[in-house]
Parts: C-alpha cells; sequence; structure tokens
C-alpha cells in the first residue's frame, strides 16, 4: 500500500522518461558521439586517431573559417533585431481594428510558407544583372542602375542576404507578436488611460511587459535561426563569389563532403556554442527582468 | 534533500545504461538488413534491385530510357537511377553510412585507393576499347581498370563561327592572338561577350583551372607522369606555387581578360544555362566548355548547328603548346561493397551493348569510346580532328576528393572578385588548399 502510494506520489518522474529517453536517444547520444569525432583526424574513410583538441586550434588559424565566422554573426546581428523590430511593427499595426486585416496579415506572412530554397532561387532571377527581373524594371523606368551585380560584389551580397531573410520570415515573427497582443487584457489599458498614460507610455509600461513571452520565443528562434542559416545562401550566392557569403553551417558541409570529417565535426561544435551561449545568456538576462516587472 | 539527489543521480546512471544499450544496438543495425540482402540473392525469383547513382544532369532522362529497356529484357533485376547535383561529394555521404549504390557514374581516385570500387580488369569488353581510352582508365597505381568509359569527350574554345567570317578572324594559337581575337570582337561587336564566363557554376572556373593551369603540366609529363604527379603529388613536378608557373600564369591570364573588359561583367554569377544562351543566340562569341554542350545548344537553337567552331585552348605560356582536352567520359564503376556485382555487371554489359553505346553516343554528340561503335554523333565531326591534331590532347585532373574542381572553382572566383592582392598569392593559396585535401586522405 505504501509503496503503490509512492509510485503514484511519484508518477511524474516516469511520465517524464519516455521523454528523457527521446532526448537521450536523438540529442545527447549524437552530442556525445560528435565530441567524440571531433577529437580525431577522421576522414570518412580510414580508420580515425585520436588527435586531441588539434581540430580547434585549426580553426583559431584558418583564414576561412574566420570568414565564416563574420559572415555567420554579420548575417544573425542583421537579421535578429531587424526581425524582432519589424515584426513587432507590424504585429502593432496589423493588430488595430481595419478592414481586410486578415489579407493584409496573410500576405506579410505569405513568403514564409515557400520553401527559403524556393525563395532564394527567385530571388536570384530578380536580381541577376542585365536580364533579371529588377534589372528590366528599373531599365523602363529609366533607372539605369539595375546593371551591378548586388550577389557578384561580396559586401553588398550578404546585405541581400540579410534583406531577402528579414523579408521572408518577418510574417512568422509577426504571428508570435500577435498571439502575445491579443492575450493582454483591455482593462489594463483602460486601466492606463484612467491614470493619463499616453500611447508610447502604454506600449512601454503595459504592451512590451505582457508580451516578453512572445520576444523571448522571437528572440531565441531567431537567433538559432539566423546564426544556423544555410539555405538562402545554398540558393542565392552558393556561398559565392569565392567564400564571401559562405556561413559556418555550409563550411560544416563542405568540409564534411571533402575529406574533413573530424574537422567538419569540431567546426560543428563550435557553431553549437555559438549557438547556446547567446540563448542562454539572453534567457537568463529576460528572466531576471521578467522577476524584476 | 539527499535522499532526492541520490535518486537522482540512479536515474541519471540508469539513462545512461539505457542509452550505451541503445548505441549498442544502432551499431549492430546493419547486420539485419545485410543478412536479408543476401537471403534475396540466394532466394528463388526475388526482384534484385540495383541502384544506379549518377552525377551527370544530361544523360538522366537518357539513362531512364535505357534503364527502363534493360528492366524489361531482364525480369529479375530493376535498376533504379538517382541523380544528385553534387555527386561526387554526396558518394562520400554514402559511402559513410553504408548506402552504397550498386554502379555509379562518380570515380574517384581516393576511392580508389580505398578499395572502393570492384575490378574490372578481367572482363570481355576491354578489346573493343579505344588504347588511349583503356589507358586513361588504367589506375596508376595498381595497373588494373576499376572503371570503364564509353565516351571520348573534348573540351575547348567553342566559337561562333558566323561572328569570326564577319570580323575576318582565325583561331587562335598563342596568347596574343587570342586577346587580339576578343578584342576584335569587343571595338566592332559592342554589343557581344568576346568570350562569356559562367561563373556562378563553380564547376565551369575548376575546369579553367584543370584544362588551361593544369594544361601546362600535362603536356610538358606526357598523359602517365602527369597523372602520378597529380596522384602521388609530387609537388616538385607541379610547381603549384612557383612566379610564374603555371597557377600563377593561369591567374595572371584570366585577370588580363577582366581587366580588359573581355568577359562578360556578370562573370560571377552568370549561370551554365547563362552560358548556352548567350552563345547560341550569337550574344557571345566564345565560351569555354565540353562537347556536353552541345546537344543543349542545339536545343535552344537548333539552326546553330553550321555556326559551332571548335579549337584548342590557345599556349597561356610562352614556350608552351595549345592543349584541347580529350579524355575518357561517362564513366562507370561498380562498388566493391554492391550485393549483387553480378547483375550490376550484367547491367553494364547492357550499357556496353554497340546500338546502346550508339545511342548514347549521338545522343551525347560526343564520339564513342568503342572501336566496334560507328555513330553519327553530331555537327564537330571534323572540327574535333583537327582541334586534337593542331593541339597536344590532355586528360583530365585526378584531385584529392577533399579538393574537387568545384573548390578549385569557388577560389577562381575569389580571383575574380578581386580577394587576391597578387596573383602568386592566388597560386600559393592553390597549393595549399590542394596540399591540404591531399594530406586528409594520405596518412
Amino acid at each position: 500500500m505504501n509503496l503503490l502510494r509512492k509510485l503514484w506520489n511519484n508518477l511524474h518522474l516516469f511520465m517524464a522518461l519516455p521523454a528523457i529517453l527521446l532526448f537521450g536517444l536523438f540529442f545527447i547520444y549524437p552530442l556525445a558521439q560528435g565530441i567524440g569525432i571531433s577529437l580525431t583526424d577522421s576522414n570518412g574513410m580510414s580508420a580515425p586517431r585520436f588527435v586531441g583538441l588539434q581540430n580547434f586550434i585549426d580553426f583559431f588559424h584558418d583564414a576561412r573559417a574566420k570568414k565564416d565566422v563574420y559572415n555567420t554573426l554579420f548575417f544573425a546581428v542583421g537579421s535578429a533585431p531587424l526581425l524582432n523590430i519589424f515584426g513587432f511593427l507590424y504585429a502593432l499595426i496589423l493588430d488595430r481594428p481595419f478592414k481586410g486585416k486578415g489579407f493584409v496579415r496573410a500576405v506579410v506572412y505569405l513568403p514564409a510558407v515557400i520553401s527559403p530554397l524556393i525563395m532564394g532561387y527567385v530571388w536570384y532571377f530578380i536580381l541577376q544583372p542585365d536580364r533579371g527581373f529588377l534589372y528590366h524594371l528599373l531599365e523602363s523606368l529609366h533607372l539605369g542602375t539595375g546593371g551591378s551585380d548586388w550577389l557578384g560584389n561580396a559586401h553588398s551580397a550578404l546585405i541581400v542576404l540579410v534583406f531577402i531573410n528579414v523579408w521572408q520570415f518577418v510574417g512568422m515573427t509577426m504571428i508570435i507578436y500577435l498571439a502575445g497582443l491579443q492575450s493582454i487584457p483591455k482593462e489594463l489599458y483602460e486601466a492606463g488611460e484612467i491614470d493619463g498614460a499616453g500611447y508610447i507610455k502604454s506600449l512601454w509600461y503595459i504592451t512590451i511587459p505582457m508580451v516578453v513571452q512572445s520576444i523571448k520565443i522571437n528572440v531565441v528562434t531567431n537567433i538559432i535561426g539566423s546564426l544556423s542559416v544555410f539555405e538562402v545562401i545554398m540558393a542565392l550566392t552558393d556561398g559565392g563569389p569565392g567564400y564571401s557569403t559562405e556561413s559556418l553551417s555550409i563550411y560544416i558541409l563542405r568540409m564534411l563532403y571533402g575529406s574533413f570529417t573530424g574537422y567538419s565535426t569540431a567546426v560543428a561544435m563550435v557553431l553549437f556554442a555559438m549557438i547556446i551561449i547567446p540563448v542562454f545568456i539572453f534567457m537568463r538576462y529576460i528572466n531576471k527582468k521578467e522577476f524584476e516587472m | 534533500m539527499r535522499r532526492k539527489k541520490l535518486g537522482l543521480l540512479l536515474s541519471g546512471v540508469m539513462m545512461l545504461g539505457l542509452l550505451a544499450g541503445c548505441g549498442g544496438k544502432s551499431a549492430d543495425s546493419p547486420n539485419p538488413s545485410s543478412s536479408a540482402g543476401t537471403a534475396q540473392e540466394t532466394g528463388p525469383k526475388e526482384t534484385v534491385k540495383l541502384k544506379f547513382f549518377t552525377g551527370k544532369v544530361e544523360t538522366v532522362d537518357l539513362m531512364n530510357n535505357l534503364i527502363q529497356k534493360f528492366n524489361l529484357e531482364n525480369p529479375g533485376i530493376e535498376v533504379e537511377q538517382e541523380y544528385q547535383k553534387d555527386a561526387s561529394n554526396v558518394i562520400k555521404v554514402k559511402f559513410a553510412s553504408g548506402d552504397i549504390p550498386d554502379i555509379t557514374t562518380v570515380v574517384e581516385q581516393d576511392y580508389i585507393d580505398q578499395g572502393k570500387y570492384l575490378d574490372l580488369s578481367s572482363e570481355p569488353f576491354w578489346p573493343r576499347v579505344l588504347p588511349a581510352i583503356k589507358e586513361l582508365s588504367t589506375d596508376v597505381k595498381s595497373g588494373k581498370q576499376y572503371q570503364v568509359a564509353t565516351n571520348v569527350t573534348m573540351a575547348g574554345i567553342f566559337y561562333n563561327k558566323k561572328i569570326f567570317q564577319e570580323l575576318g578572324l582565325k583561331e587562335a594559337l598563342t596568347w596574343n592572338d587570342f586577346k587580339a581575337n576578343l578584342q576584335t570582337v569587343k571595338d566592332k561587336k559592342p554589343d557581344v561577350t568576346p568570350i562569356f564566363i559562367a561563373g556562378r557554376e563553380s564547376w565551369t572556373l575548376g575546369h579553367l583551372i584543370e584544362f588551361l593551369a593544369h594544361g601546362i603540366i600535362k603536356q610538358d609529363l606526357g598523359v602517365k607522369s602527369s597523372r602520378e604527379a597529380f596522384i602521388n603529388n609530387e609537388s616538385d613536378k607541379l610547381k603549384f606555387d612557383q612566379e610564374n608557373g603555371p597557377i600563377d600564369t593561369f591567374a595572371k591570364r584570366l585577370l588580363e581578360l577582366q581587366d580588359a573588359g573581355l568577359i562578360n561583367k556578370d562573370a560571377l554569377t552568370a549561370t551554365y544555362d547563362n552560358q548556352k544562351e548567350a552563345f547560341a543566340t550569337g550574344k557571345a562569341a566564345m565560351i569555354s566548355q565540353g562537347m556536353w554542350v552541345v546537344a543543349d545548344l542545339l536545343k535552344i537553337s537548333p539552326d546553330f548547328q553550321n555556326d559551332i567552331g571548335f579549337s584548342p585552348y590557345p599556349s597561356i605560356q610562352d614556350g608552351t603548346k595549345p592543349v584541347v582536352l580529350s579524355a575518357d567520359d561517362s564513366r562507370y564503376a561498380i562498388t566493391a561493397e554492391s550485393k549483387h556485382p553480378e547483375e550490376a555487371k550484367k547491367f553494364l554489359e547492357f550499357l556496353l551493348q554497340p546500338e546502346n553505346l550508339k545511342t548514347y553516343s549521338e545522343f551525347l554528340k560526343s564520339p564513342p569510346a568503342f572501336t566496334d561503335v560507328t555513330a553519327d554523333w553530331g555537327p564537330l565531326k571534323d572540327q574535333a580532328n583537327q582541334a586534337l591534331s593542331s593541339g597536344v590532347n590532355i586528360a583530365f585532373t585526378d584531385s584529392p576528393s577533399g579538393f574537387s574542381g568545384d573548390d578549385a572553382g569557388r577560389m577562381v572566383q575569389e580571383l575574380l572578385a578581386g580577394q587576391y592582392s597578387t596573383s602568386v598569392d592566388f597560386a600559393k593559396a592553390y597549393k595549399d588548399a590542394w596540399d591540404k585535401a591531399w594530406k586528409a586522405t594520405h596518412r
């Protein structure tokens, strides 16, 4: 009897077991194996040898890797804040009652439904110099600037990539903010109004604190998504010209395809750390903030 | 409190134990499937499934037709085609993960060294193969044949005969004449791109290195010892990083063309399709490609047939000769780990039947590698022979598998994007990348 009660009281522990198992099987186990491979000079064919931290040391002396880290950070630092700011603004505007609201929301959200790969190819054909859609458009408007090769220049190519990413996923961010906005009880605003708070004040003291959960989700998914960017780059520039728009995740794949399995796994570990650390810091910060509020 | 911790620890240990169990299981898992495979072989009249893995985009439809024919003629065997754009890389993942195709068009020296392919030396078809092609199909290290080619392909400069006639130009064999030709096109026909480069596709740029830069090495050393030099990475013979060496010279020449505005403005973002389109519609006077391009050109504009000219690459360095690629094409190899080698050989035999080779050759518009096949393979027949006699014949390069033509092409993109301050820097970077990849598989 006593045992049964004990079991009953600890049932929640057993309920979590399948989840823990799956987590272990599909996350912890591959991660552990990955760490193992990252410490070898495996080339995917002959037997790997243990090389300690050599791959990680190599990483810090690898000019191409440095460039890829820069590109990845540029992309993330460019995309994540823009996505959040514009996503939030769109949500604020489209939360107001007006005719055709559903349609406008759908239009903003639509690009997110299409695969970034396809989106990339579409934009590629828009942006091609001399024969792209944009060129013909600008030409017909007698604005003869369409001839420049946006994607053939390393700097402009990165900016174009950020722009397309923001344009594509701003709808996704917006939807999550909209959900947050709609969960705010109207009474709060009424109370604020009585206390004499204007739009800006109620935005700052009511809206933002109340959508903090949405901020959390959006910031975290945007950090993860933009740091592990892959498809849009593959479709639009293939990492080029040269390696100038290559992201770390593309580098990982190419090293894996080449004969550098061990090294590629080590780079994957670095990228993992690059993603998990900012997410961790942000979560600590926002949880503290939330507590204060 | 302490008890709770102990409980957590215990459940943690239990989880680890379970994980270890799972790990063991997953490592064993290939076994049941392989035993199933052998059961299939011995079992009566089970359909054997063969996987044909290819990276040749131009032959996908043709192969599907041939496969259909084979499947009809051979009940009990079913061939399936898998095409991958990045096949030479994807096959590595397939080898690593045990998802191994039975027959493939992807043959790399590293995989030959690893014993990934079946020895085909004693197959009956060898006497029918052109001797030069048989030599190119022979592994330098073991002297055996692990691959067979169905065709001879050639690559060089394709030019628009009409434009050449109009401007009174002649095929150029030296670099100065070549540049003068391009300049004439630029001056007299401002709307026409003198030479169109498809730089978004890194393989076409990789080919430029393979044919022009490596061409110097290949003509200096001859077929056999240049192949050995590439395969064994004999750096004293390759001289990759030498000033005025093959790579440095190549880089200088390419930059010369770019600086003089003789290549298309969008050389870094133009695709292979753009290149074909521009050439077939007369918007580009010259392109560097292989014969695989001809069929597509004729698809774009069927009347173009009589206007296609073909010449060797001009010599890019003083004291060297013009070169033309003339090499084995459409290679097939059977994997050593194939569970159905007999059936795979049967399929290979089918592909090598004279009538199927004829179909293939006529489709590809490139000459057959088999002596008993007479095919009407296309408009370049006479010109190809002339090109072969006016240039040194060179073969494809055996690159380390970690430094494919695509990788080399990306470096050429960097060069064109102005990311190397001098051509020698490019040459040094090229050697570094080559050495690194070579060392990764030779240790």
